[in-house]
């Protein structure tokens, strides 16, 4: 019995399956096709049949990530979306938050709105802040602009209406009105997707939910028709952006959960691998080809963002949405990020990339600028013969000859330059991990670091060890690890809601009453009966009074309002570095993860067998270290054949088909049982 | 002299801008007043030993070239009387800051006995005493009605608050708990950019830092040589007419010429009037603030700003003006007038640079406060700044609704927040298209129009409305754009028109109307692409008659 998942990257599509019976692994990578995703999945499973004997009849569960959803927003190829909104507030969409993040550019302009301002459509209607009804809905208004729409051939409709999160009545009845009249439409009213206040960002939120059902809705449609001809029938999962997974139905009632849903699999991947080491917390970094992903897993859950924003930039407000999307803060480093001397005559790495094509220097398809894995291949870490399993063989002097362009100006060695690139690409990296653990109240020395991505592992030693780290994992399959991942995750689903109250033991009762409410929402959510096992963890928004923004603590529902308020102190602190015991507290929002127990990989022991230090030893390598120590001869070693549980010390290299691991030296490594490379620092310190 | 190797030098100034960044989201996420973290009012530096900005966090550009003016003045106020552990406090306008409303904070940071750099927090408190709730006066004559000053006083002393300045913050200001608040964050944020500058000095050594320092601000300074140095000598000159004081409406013409000379620039506000009466006054901190933002966006907009940049540069102005303006003239709305400041040097030079420049936009923040009783009977105060209409430039349309250049990462309140928070209830907030913009082969940005009813008795308002008669200037036969305005309209439907206004009285089912006008626009409006015409009348920006007067479009002509 196979679980089998797909991941669509940007380049690829990587495919991993795992046999329940058997344990055994099939692993497969095929071109993403950009005009239909659903080929380049089945080219893989085709692929995965042929070479590993994967049988599709015996896959009884299918997940799947991809771009469907990123790309139709980034790209703007959703469907043509009209918005009905409260009168008086048609251009809340274009004017936004009006702020002007790029200070000093007297040309700036906010985002463009997704839906042009003649087919944004206003109907007379109001709520107050309580969900009191101040003007009844006027339905007659939406007569002309049913018209409208019909005559402009719009797609999709999002209804927003002033305060709906306290009461969607008036969105319930606009929109039962728009669908009646307009069968063929999709039609999305906004607290079926968000329940939270903000009406920019619960427009938007409603606004690109729509522009993107139908797209989505008809890839599905493709790709279970592909499956099913090819005999995969079983339930099709698809990896959300929350970490978890969810039906294709409940998917496609909110796409926009699918937003950022690759990188979720890697971080539910680390989390699975953090469970396996036994370890809660978890710094997870996925290193592609053109941005490195960092993510922090706290308590053995991913963080999740709680303002996240699509195309948004040191520079750019991008659009805000309400989903839940794990918290990743995303760096401009890839593999194929390009290196270059700037304006200031200073050397900088990325943010622009070879990407696939041309590629990096020593790829030989026609990239001639230096990248970062011309650099990694030019200190000696990669090899020339045996990179991605021997698949493509490396061009070495390409490599310098594109390195030499940088070292020239700065009067180094080609060697001094390429290790320039690490330096400061591996700089960028910590000043983001930290971003995401210190500037978030955790320290990295509690957590394990997990790093994944056809990059990574060759950068892991140096990270961990300044970053302080426990321990450095590479985990299993890391060029896939995000469709590994996706093995990991459960049914997941994330139910929040404002509400305000003063923090006292009336608002405890009634916080628990609500919880209850929504775990009943959970169970009609996951229609498993009321039986399903169920894990929930509660959440609770609160603030001091007077601030805006509040703080999430854990609710436990045999709370009283003083073992809460602890808990809030605590978590305020840890955010913050202060709390105010003395300061009234309000609450703002509630918040429900439910995840749904399901079958999740399991990471077998290795059979010992076949395995020693000799049968895994490679050969040496030459890798350059500069400064004093120059170029060290490394012993090679073939990751499938090392043994489990003995300390090897560092420097030394491990190879595999879809990474190339470095231990510097000062380091040991040790495989776990199950596999893991665990590297730590030999005198059990941090720095 | 240590010279830096390219990649330390590289991380050193990643790590600068991470700790910048650090400070401020520290800083929005506790404070406490919404002046803060939802309009970013604040910013935080890093300066080194001598009180040169090395690096700074994007927030708003008031505070472009304050910090090193507000620190170099502290350096002289306490020679060597500082020690680990102090933090300093200061809101002096007349010393490099800007009204008394922002509180400066700033920490000496030591290293190995002694001091490597200072971290600096400036953020806007919601009340600092004064004649009025908010500490601004509009109609304001002297800096003694603007609230309590504090010059350069130790807030904490070995790591500890002093207990006095803490009292006479107290019982100086109306709302105590929220300025204890706010000062609690900032001083949480300082400590934080020591415990990096700390971690940075441990890896690399003082030496290393300091030459990074000078390395970084050395080559900010030769680029922005260079980009001056590619534009044609001259005298540039420019006039403008700001709207009246707030304790009259007559009109002050301020003037500025400014001169490129190889690789220098100098703006001289040489012939602008004395201090004026009312609180638009800026001090000369501020000046250089206003002055910089334009020269920054002139020579590298999107660079990390350093004190390296601004060394070309040179501001003249005779003392006691307008723009420069000594104690005890009131400087509260100083924001009102350095805009003027900053809007005159970007007139002047913006056909020097049209890929970079536009046209006037609707420059004043209007700033407007609402106060009175909510539901609970408890006292509320809401501030808010207005988005607008900016200029068009050479290749696009003027930006819809976006704030004013004294500001920057400044959001708007959302409707939803505000009508759960105060007894408010907004009408409408949609783009000012009635009011119009400048007309232009591209066109200026629309304002907006934002309307208050108000739902408890006994509130009131006041605001200070700049551009309420000059309208935003267009460039090449672009027209001007339109204007800003506060009105109210009574429950019996009476409406009053108000710009800089000290105080209205506001009764239950009152509305005010807040309007912010249009930029202006870039060429001949009839010039502009038929089908582009076309689109806005679509999209109800242009009616059909503005189309056919202003743009000499008809119906049918697109197609």
């Amino acid at each position: 019995m196979i679980r089998l998942a797909t991941d669509v990257g940007g380049t690829f599509t990587d495919l991993v399956g795992y046999d329940e019976r058997t344990g055994e692994i099939f692993t497969a990578k095929s071109l993403t096709t950009v005009h239909d995703q659903s080929e380049g999945v089945l080219a893989a499973i085709e692929l995965a049949e042929k070479k590993d004997g994967l049988s599709a009849r015996d896959v009884i569960f299918f997940a799947h990530g991809g771009t469907t959803v990123i790309n139709a927003i980034t790209e703007r190829k959703g469907v043509k979306t009209a918005l009905v909104t409260t009168a008086g507030f048609r251009d809340v969409l274009e004017i936004g938050r009006g702020n002007r993040p790029d200070l000093y550019n007297l040309q700036f302009k906010s985002p463009e709105a997704f839906v042009p301002r003649s087919l944004r459509f206003e109907v007379r209607e109001r709520l107050d802040a309580k969900g009191r009804v101040l003007t009844p809905i006027e339905l007659g208004d939406i007569e002309p602009i049913v018209r409208e729409c019909r005559a402009r051939r719009v797609e999709a409709v999002a209804v927003v209406f002033l305060h709906s999160y306290a009461n969607p009545e008036h969105e319930i009845a606009c929109a039962k009105a728009i669908a009646e009249a307009l069968p063929d439409v999709t039609v999305c009213a906004s607290h079926e997707v968000s329940r939270q206040w903000r009406e920019y960002e619960r427009s938007n939120t409603a606004v690109l939910n729509a522009y993107v059902q139908p797209i989505i809705k008809r890839y599905f449609a493709r790709l279970e028709s592909a499956l099913t001809e090819r005999d995969l029938t079983c339930p099709y999962y698809a990896m959300q952006s929350n970490g978890g997974i969810s039906t294709f139905d409940q998917a496609q009632m909110s796409p926009l959960t699918l937003v950022e849903s690759g990188p979720a699999g890697g971080v539910a991947g680390a989390a699975r691998i953090g469970t396996v080491l036994g370890e809660s917390e978890v710094l997870s970094l996925d290193v592609g080809g053109t941005t490195a992903k960092c993510s922090l897993i706290h308590d053995s859950r991913p963080t999740l963002d709680s303002e996240y924003k699509l195309e948004h930039t040191r520079i750019a407000p991008g659009y805000p949405v309400q989903v839940p999307v794990v918290d990743i803060v995303e760096i401009g480093a890839g593999g194929g990020s390009i290196a270059r001397i700037d304006e200031r005559g200073a050397l900088c790495v990325g943010p622009d990339s070879a990407g696939s094509t041309p590629g990096p220097a020593c790829y030989g398809r026609g990239g001639d600028k230096p990248t970062l894995s011309d650099a990694l291949l030019t200190l000696g870490i990669f090899d020339p013969a045996s990179f991605a399993g021997g698949q493509m063989q490396l061009d070495k002097s390409k490599a310098a000859t594109a390195i030499a362009t940088v070292a020239k100006p700065m009067g180094l060695s080609v060697e001094d330059a390429a290790l320039a690139i690490v330096e400061i690409a591996h700089a960028s990296m910590i000043n983001a991990l930290k971003l995401v653990t210190v500037q978030r109240g955790h320290d990295p020395r509690d957590a394990a670091f997990v790093i994944s991505g056809g990059a990574g592992p060759a950068l892991a030693a140096r990270l961990g060890r300044d970053l302080g780290v426990k321990m450095t994992v590479v985990p299993p399959h890391p060029g896939i690890f995000s469709a590994w991942g996706m093995l990991a995750a459960e049914p997941r689903a994330d139910f929040r809601s404002m509400w305000f109250a003063p923090l006292g033991p009336e608002a405890v009762s009634n916080l628990k009453r609500r919880f209850d409410e929504l775990k009943r929402e959970a169970v009609r959510y996951f229609s498993k009966g009321d039986a399903a096992e169920i894990r929930y963890a509660c959440r609770v928004e609160a603030r001091y009074r007077g601030q805006e923004h509040g703080v999430f603590a854990l609710f436990e529902m045999e709370d009283d309002a003083e073992s809460f308020a602890q808990r809030f102190h605590a978590a305020h602190e840890r955010a913050y570095t202060f709390c105010l015991p003395g300061s009234p507290m309000e609450i703002t929002m509630i918040h429900l993860e439910a995840v749904l127990h399901g079958p999740v990989i399991a990471i077998p022991k290795l059979d010992r067998t076949g395995r020693s230090l000799d049968a895994a030893f490679k050969g040496r390598r030459e890798v350059y270290f500069g400064g004093t120590t120059g170029w060290v001869s490394c012993p090679v070693y073939e990751r499938t054949r090392l043994p489990s549980s003995e300390r090897i010390a560092g420097p030394l290299i491990i190879e595999e088909a879809t990474a190339t691991s470095l231990v510097v030296a000062g380091q040991e490594l040790e495989v776990s049982e199950e596999g893991l490379l665990l590297i730590r620092e030999r005198d059990g310190g941090s720095v | 002299m240590i010279v830096v190797d390219p990649v330390t030098q590289e991380i050193i100034e990643g790590k600068l801008a991470a700790t910048v960044d650090e400070m401020g989201v520290v800083m929005a996420r506790t404070s406490m007043s919404p002046v803060i973290y939802e309009v970013l009012d604040f910013a935080c530096g890093l300066l080194t030993r001598d009180g040169e900005l090395v690096a700074q966090m994007n927030g708003i550009t008031l505070f472009t070239g304050t910090f090193g003016t507000q620190v170099k003045s502290l350096i002289a106020l306490y020679g060597d009387d500082l020690e680990d552990g102090d933090i300093l406090l200061t809101n002096d306008p007349y010393s490099g800051g800007t009204h008394a409303c922002d509180f400066a904070i700033v920490k000496p940071i030591f290293f190995g006995g002694r001091i490597l750099a200072y971290a600096i927090n400036v953020a806007h408190y919601l009340d600092v005493g004064g004649s009025v709730p908010g500490s601004l006066a509009p109609n304001a004559t002297s800096v003694f009605q603007e609230g309590l000053r504090l010059p350069g006083v130790k807030v904490v002393r070995s790591d500890r608050f002093s207990g006095e300045v803490l009292r006479i913050i107290r019982e100086n200001v109306r709302l105590p708990e929220v300025a204890i608040g706010d000062l609690t964050a900032q001083v949480a944020t300082v400590r934080v950019a020591a415990r990096r500058m700390a971690e940075l000095a441990h890896k690399y050594g003082t030496d290393v830092i300091e030459a990074a320092f000078n390395h970084l601000l050395s080559v900010s300074e030769k680029q922005a040589r260079a980009a001056i140095a590619a534009l044609p000598d001259g005298t540039y000159e420019a006039e403008d007419i700001i709207d009246g004081d707030g304790v009259t409406t007559d009109p002050i013409s301020v003037k500025v010429a400014v001169t490129i000379a190889g690789d220098r620039l100098t703006a001289d506000f040489t012939g602008c009037p004395p201090a004026v009466a009312g609180p638009i006054n800026c001090a000369a901190g501020a000046l250089q603030s206003a002055v910089r933002t334009i020269f920054k966006a002139l020579v590298a907009p999107q660079a990390p700003s350093n004190e390296g940049w601004f060394r070309p540069l040179s501001v003249v102005a005779p003392k006691g003006s307008v723009f420069t303006a000594e104690k005890p003239s009131p400087t509260g709305w100083y924001y009102e007038g350095s805009v003027h400041a900053s809007e005159l040097v970007w007139k002047a030079v913006a056909k020097l640079m049209p890929e970079r420049f536009s046209a006037g936009s609707y420059t004043s923040l209007c700033v407007v406060y609402v106060s009175g009783k909510d539901e609970a009977g408890q006292p509320f105060i809401h501030i808010e700044p207005q988005h607008g209409g900016w200029g068009a430039s050479r290749d696009g349309d003027g930006a819809n609704a976006v704030i004013a250049l004294t500001d920057g990462d400044t959001y708007n309140y959302s409707v939803e927040v505000i009508e759960a928070r105060f007894p408010l209830l907004v009408r409408r907030y949609e783009l000012n298209v009635e009011g119009g913009s400048g007309a232009g082969r591209r066109r200026g940005g629309f304002g907006v129009i934002r309307e208050y009813e108000i739902l408890g008795e006994g509130a009131s308002a006041y605001c200070s409305f700049g551009r309420t008669d000059t309208p935003p200037w267009g460039i090449d036969g672009g027209k001007p754009g339109s204007i800003n305005l506060l009105q109210v309209e009574e429950n019996g439907g009476n409406v009053r028109n108000f710009g800089r206004e000290p105080h209205i009285e506001l009764n239950r089912g009152d509305l005010v109307r807040i309007i912010t006008g249009g930029g202006g626009g870039w060429g001949n409006p009839r010039a502009r692409e038929r089908e582009q015409v076309r689109r806005d009348v679509e999209d109800g920006y242009l009616t059909r008659e503005v189309a056919r007067n202003l743009y000499g479009y008809e119906e049918g002509m697109a197609s």
